[in-house]
């Protein structure tokens, strides 16, 4: 494995991960870089550095035949999605495979099945898992997306196939919202995934977004490494996770049932790589499929975190062929708790994307804090990109520890000159509901934290822009 | 030397400052006076308002915009703008960088207030843009596809 040549076809925080895993494990990472992202910060990790030429995702990060070209001229042996993007797209996955590229994920056939939420959903079927009801397969048109709204009866939610994060995906409570939403559901669908089908479900009420990770090898052995929970979310994308789940909290024998249907739900596709089993947990503790994610997630340090366990090493190895780092699954414990909160580039009140450049950028973190990210000062947030900046975890020795750190290092991250979701974080990790653990999904519509965000002292903010600017104006002090 | 803070909505402060020897600025806000000191550590400038707490200033100062949580205000140095217009009802100005998705309506076309005019997508999201105003559109700057900056007249519509 040592010396091979793996190519990183993804940008910012994650990039950054992926190239120091590959630097740890004695690999040559390869970073590229776009025209509309000239100096991106992921680089500095890379050990090589290639040029993917295009102005938008479509031309870059999502051409697939551009992305083989470079795969050819720089003698690259494997690649290394990140998330997003082509991770969980077949046809790279396919061609990958037929040119005898190894992609860090799991094979193909797994991408393929679990990668379309529509056959994913069959299998898990198949398998015994309970699914929530919805459309089987792709829904080509309005009419017949309709015609299942009535049938099962609404709210229900239209869903890219090729989706996931919470993009291409809008809840429709009537006839009308159908309408509206499907052509839109479509295009959003078209430009994130490169690929338009939606399919449609019935939309459950104030549910947990509970997930477990998977972890398997090429030899048929499949572990899982606990839950997270991730309900505090908006607009179904998440904004802050937690391992273990709160709402699972003690219940160990539920803890058991869940891990094990994920696994079984991996077995069923002949996992064989990082990966994880998404379940929608109502209020009575059911939980059903919602999908499978082929690919290595956001929030995947909390569980690294509490198991010790390095999942994006361990990723790599496998897809070499390498043992992972234990040996069965009583290897694997949870210890303490940890929390993640996403850092975002957007209006704390409405929550809506704010590009902009950071003039500043300053860290003060107490113990047991990691912070994930690709901010430094003068770094420009363009509308291209997700707005995600980073993600601060904090892990503790239970979950009131963690709390209290996170807050700690919450107040000891500035970034200046853009808006961010810090002070959405701060109201949230004070709010009661939040501190008992009780959350659901609809915490952010419900509970509203948002409206809770106060202006800070504006003067004294002044008075410490105006000092800056000073110190620019004579040069800063000697 | 005066500084003017003046937001989205046209909300407006100014401060006075003045610097002694690069290390203490007294700022005077409506007619109460505040001493800020300033000391270099490890490369960092900290401040504070008693030289006994000290916190880090992190800000490099290069651009002319505050971020305050939500309220974003421009900064102006010794001067303050004149002609900064807000734009009314029927003025659409983009609040951030985006693509223009779908053109739903031409010049002359009616529209009546909460009517979804356009479609601006920004950081992979779908906006839709809709009329403040009833009226009839004047003007339209924009066609389907093209690339807009933040502050953008797009449409303005009479009432």
């Amino acid at each position: 494995m040592k010396g091979k040549r793996v190519l990183i076809i993804n940008r910012g925080e994650i990039a950054i991960r992926v190239a120091k895993a590959l630097n740890e494990l004695g690999l040559v990472s390869v970073g590229v870089w776009t025209d509309n992202e000239t100096e991106p910060p992921h680089l500095e990790y890379c050990q090589e550095w290639v040029h993917l030429k295009g102005n938008n995702n479509k031309e870059t990060y999502l051409d697939i035949p551009k992305i083989m070209t470079l795969i050819t001229d720089f003698k690259i042996d494997a690649v290394h999605p990140g998330y997003g993007f082509l991770s969980e797209n077949k046809e790279f996955s396919e061609t990958l495979a037929k040119k005898g590229i190894i992609f860090i994920g799991p094979n193909p056939v797994a991408v393929h099945k679990m990668g379309a939420k529509d056959i994913s959903k069959q299998i898990a079927k198949e398998a015994g898992v309970p699914v929530v009801p919805g459309s089987i397969g792709e829904v080509p048109t309005v009419e017949e997306a309709i015609k299942i709204g009535n049938k099962f009866g609404y709210p229900i939610l239209l869903k890219a196939v090729a989706g996931g994060g919470g993009k291409g995906m809008r809840p429709c409570y009537n006839d009308k919202d159908v309408r509206d939403n499907f052509a839109a559901v479509q295009r959003e669908a078209l430009s994130s995934f490169g690929y338009a089908a939606l399919l449609v479900e019935k939309y459950i009420l104030n549910p947990h977004h509970i997930e477990v990770q998977i972890l398997a090898d090429k030899k048929g052995n499949v572990y899982h490494l606990f839950e997270r929970e991730c309900s505090i979310q908006r607009r179904h994308q998440k904004i802050l996770e937690e391992a273990p789940s709160p709402f699972i909290g003690t219940d160990e024998a539920l803890r058991k049932e869940i891990c094990e249907t994920a696994v079984k739900c991996a077995k069923a596709v002949n996992y064989d790589s990082a990966g994880t089993v998404e379940f929608i947990m109502g209020e009575d503790k059911k939980f059903y499929f919602l999908e499978m994610n082929t690919r290595i997630q956001v929030e995947h340090p909390i569980t690294e975190e509490i198991t010790g366990i390095d999942l994006l090493a361990n990723m790599i190895k496998v897809a070499f062929g390498e043992p992972l780092d234990f040996k069965s699954q009583d290897d694997i414990k949870i210890h303490g708790h940890a929390i993640e909160l996403r850092i975002c580039a957007e209006d704390p009140i409405t929550m809506l994307p704010a590009p902009g450049r950071i003039v500043g950028f300053e860290t003060t973190f107490p113990q047991g804090i990691r912070f994930d990210h690709c901010i430094y000062p003068k770094f420009t947030i363009t509308p291209d990109f997700d707005p995600m900046l980073g993600k601060l975890i904090a892990k503790g020795f239970n979950r009131d520890v963690a709390i209290r750190k996170i807050k700690n290092a919450l107040d000891g991250l500035i970034i200046d000159g853009i808006k961010t979701n810090i002070a959405l974080h701060k109201v949230i990790l004070n709010e009661k509901t939040f501190i008992k653990g009780e959350y659901s999904t609809s915490y952010i519509t419900t509970i509203k934290p948002q409206e809770k965000v106060a202006a800070k002292e504006e003067i004294q903010a002044f008075m410490l822009k105006v000092a800056a600017i000073e110190m620019n104006q004579v040069g800063g002090l000697s | 030397m005066r500084y003017y803070f003046i937001n989205q909505d046209m909300k407006e402060f100014s401060l006075d400052v003045e610097v002694q020897a690069g290390k203490v600025m007294e700022f005077a806000y409506e007619g109460a006076k505040t001493k800020l000191f300033i000391k270099k550590l490890a490369g960092k400038n900290y401040y504070s308002f008693d030289q006994v707490a000290w916190k880090k200033l992190p800000s490099l100062g290069v651009n002319e915009t505050l971020v305050s949580n939500s309220e974003v205000y421009k900064v102006y140095r010794g001067y303050k703008p004149s002609g900064l217009n807000k734009g009314g009802a029927g003025a659409l100005i983009t609040h951030m960088p985006g693509k223009i998705v779908k053109l739903y309506k031409k010049e002359g076309d009616k529209v009546t207030k909460g009517e979804t005019v356009l479609i601006l997508e920004a950081m992979k999201m779908e906006n839709e843009i809709k009329s403040g105003a009833d009226g009839v559109i004047k003007t339209v700057n924009i066609k389907e596809g093209q690339a807009v900056e933040a502050g953008f007249l797009m449409i303005e519509i009479e009432e």
